[in-house]
């Protein structure tokens, strides 16, 4: 079976068993294209032509992944290939969605050279609640956790966190290792590590003299939404930090918690 | 919430640190080796009679030339847990060549050493040989039996509280 043929069946899980999870989106932008006609006339090419990548990419992109595991599974029965890749899968087109919304977004913003944006593009007209609003809602970042962490030691001096998650001790270590890692890799100076992306989680890293603060974010983590937090977070670190805190991390981390708690951002 | 103190775990590649800080933190130890790449990050909460402390043991990649240690894994610990294999003299041979390292870039954190693998060896002849080596270990350790480990990681978590 040579690689073109193997491509082939993925296209065919790809376009079956994962229509579970696309279907919806699918559909939501099929009834977005029928609905927004005169918009619709500058945005379908677009929308368009990103689609047609969408499809004719991801077989390419994805391809040499999973070309080992579909050589030892690709003999037993298509439903089992699916089965084996689909946890996989499911990250990582949810991902490449994702991406390529933003990039479909920030295509849009620079096109039309405007404060046009999915939020208002999507809001606008009637207020009813579409499919592409949906959609929007489903891919919007969101903070899942706001870590404060010491530098050099990696201690965890805050912690907000909206669900419980692995050791967060342990997490704000790592994450001080990956950090000076990178940074000693490249060695010049003043670089520091602003960002880490991890499956479907982006990391925004912003760093203080004596300690960073970390936020753990899902969904789309664009210009715009990089350019808020670190407002935010610059106030914050300006007007609610005192040098004291790092000393004191159970008001520390009320602190944070009721700074964050009201959505800010 | 009790107080966190960083802790490194240092030493020559297979003396120990990984099981040590296994049996310390899960209480388990296992005969195959996985070695250390990068580092690798645990924690553990110590109580003594008056206070409790949180060690989080940052167990890093081992080296015998400790002046390849990347400084940044080092930096703001509060402890180092120098270990080597008490069954492999290679492993204790230049303890004082690392110590005068450590001295140097981090005049103020303490120095544990600690002699490890001690089920594989006669105490009265290491002991001995540390001696005429004039070596100041704190212990004797073994990952494998659970000798001693528990008593030096507390050591560790008494003297921190001691210099807060
Ligand atoms: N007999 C004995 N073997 C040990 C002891 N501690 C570790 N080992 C073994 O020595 C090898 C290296 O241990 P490891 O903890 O990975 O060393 P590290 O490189 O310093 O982290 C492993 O095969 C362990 O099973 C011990 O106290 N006694
Ligand atoms: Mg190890």
């Amino acid at each position: 079976m040579d690689s073109k043929e193997r491509l082939e069946i993925l296209k065919e899980i790809l376009l079956t068993e994962e229509r579970e999870f696309d279907k919806d989106l699918v559909l939501k932008i099929e009834k977005l294209k029928s609905r927004q006609d005169n918009l619709s006339d500058r945005v379908t090419p677009i929308l368009d032509e990103r689609m047609d990548d969408f499809v004719e990419n991801m077989p390419k992109a994805l391809g040499p992944v999973i070309t080992e595991t579909l050589k030892t599974e690709i003999k037993k029965s298509q439903e089992a290939v699916a089965e084996a890749l689909y946890p996989v899968m499911g990250k990582m087109i949810k991902k490449y969605v994702q991406a390529e919304i933003k990039k479909l977004n920030e295509d849009i913003n620079k096109r039309l050279n405007k404060t046009f944006s999915f939020r208002n593009w999507f809001s606008g007209k009637d207020n009813n609640i579409d499919a592409a609003a949906l959609m929007y809602e489903q891919y919007k970042a969101r903070i899942e956790q706001i870590m404060i962490i010491e530098k050099g030691s990696g201690l965890l001096k805050a912690n907000y966190a909206k669900r419980p998650t692995l050791d967060e001790d342990m997490l704000a270590g790592m994450l001080t290792a990956i950090k000076s890692f990178v940074e000693d890799a490249y060695n010049q100076g003043e670089m520091e590590l602003e960002r880490i992306d991890y499956e479907l989680f982006t990391i925004h890293l912003q760093n203080f003299s004596n300690y960073y603060i970390a936020v753990v974010i899902t969904g789309i983590y664009d210009d715009d939404y990089k350019d808020k937090l670190e407002d935010v977070l610059l106030d914050f670190a300006q007007f609610v930090v005192n040098k004291s805190d790092l000393e004191n991390p159970e008001t520390f981390t009320k602190k944070l918690k009721s700074y964050f708690t009201d959505e800010r951002i | 919430m009790s107080v966190s103190k960083k802790v490194v775990l240092l030493g020559h590649f297979g003396v120990g640190k990984s099981s040590l800080l296994r049996r310390f933190v899960e209480n388990t130890f296992s005969e195959s080796y996985t070695v250390t790449i990068g580092v690798h990050i645990m924690k553990k909460e110590v109580h003594l009679e008056k206070e409790s402390v949180t060690l989080v043991i940052w167990d890093v990649e081992g080296t015998d030339d400790f002046t390849k240690y990347r400084p940044s894994y080092l930096m703001g610990a509060s402890s180092f847990i120098y270990v080597f294999d008490a069954s492999r003299p290679v492993t204790y041979s230049d303890i004082k060549y690392n110590l005068e390292h450590l001295k140097e870039k981090f005049p103020h954190v303490s120095v544990h050493i600690i002699g490890n693998k001690v089920d594989l060896v006669d105490s009265e002849v290491i002991l001995n040989d540390l001696k005429a080596q004039d070596i100041q270990h704190s212990y004797l350790s073994s990952a494998k039996t659970g000798e001693n480990v528990e008593l030096l990681f507390q050591n560790v978590a008494a003297q921190l509280l001691e210099n807060a």
